[in-house]
């Protein structure tokens, strides 16, 4: 087995090593992106450049925004039933 | 006597859409003359499995102790059941946060693929639909 092939077997054999800290939530913005790209691929009638990539960043960030305003209604509530 | 045969012959071409488009993400797109359709789908499914798989190995295919998330990763492609056969042997262990998100990454890889399944499958009965209209 080359080097290159070890290496590349040995990223997908090893987890990285991620924190449960604030930062990790930023893994889901690649995740609203692919979900945003192959829903407007599916959905568009034609897929044209210009369009397409309009389309799926205006799709990203209403999913964004909508999750950092959840996000934030269910902070305040906590904070609220705590304090 | 034609009209029923090629009746049959359009669910067997619906089915191999299907088929194809589960074996490969964006093959059943691009079986339909979708090419641009079947490139981004292709592209980001397997980018997306891919990165679920970076970020927690292929421990997090586990078809015994997580089968919820296994019946989503097989979504992409039959090619996650070998995954899961070598990950059951137990060689590559994954727990916390990388487990969460590479399930996560590869189950939602999986559901969009569905989507693309039955969209590719919808799209060729169109086709059927508009070709018999002409």
């Amino acid at each position: 087995m080359s080097i290159i092939s070890a290496l590349v077997m040995a990223t997908f054999t090893t987890p990285e090593k991620i924190g449960a800290d604030p930062q990790s939530m930023l893994w889901l913005l690649p995740l609203v992106a692919a979900i945003a790209i192959v829903y407007k691929a599916t959905k568009l009638p034609e897929i044209k450049a210009a369009n397409f990539l309009k389309e799926a960043v205006i799709l990203f960030g209403s999913i964004v925004v909508f999750m950092s305003i959840t996000a934030l209604v269910l902070c305040t509530f906590a904070w609220l039933v705590i304090e | 006597m034609t009209a029923p045969r090629s009746k049959k012959k359009h669910k067997l071409f619906l089915l191999t859409v299907g088929l194809l488009a589960w074996l490969i993400p964006g093959a059943g797109h691009f079986l339909i003359k979708e090419k641009k359709r079947a490139l981004i789908i292709s592209a980001t499914i397997v980018l997306t499995f891919c990165a679920g798989l970076y970020v927690g190995s292929i421990g997090i295919i586990n078809p015994v102790g997580a089968k919820p998330w296994y019946v989503a990763q097989i979504m992409n492609s039959p090619i996650v059941a070998v995954l899961g056969y070598w990950a059951t042997k137990g060689y590559y262990p994954v727990f916390g946060r990388p487990n969460e998100i590479g399930q996560i990454y590869t189950s939602i890889a999986g559901l969009l693929n569905l989507l693309c399944i039955v969209n590719a499958v919808y799209l060729a009965h169109l086709h059927k639909i508009e070709t018999a209209g002409d």
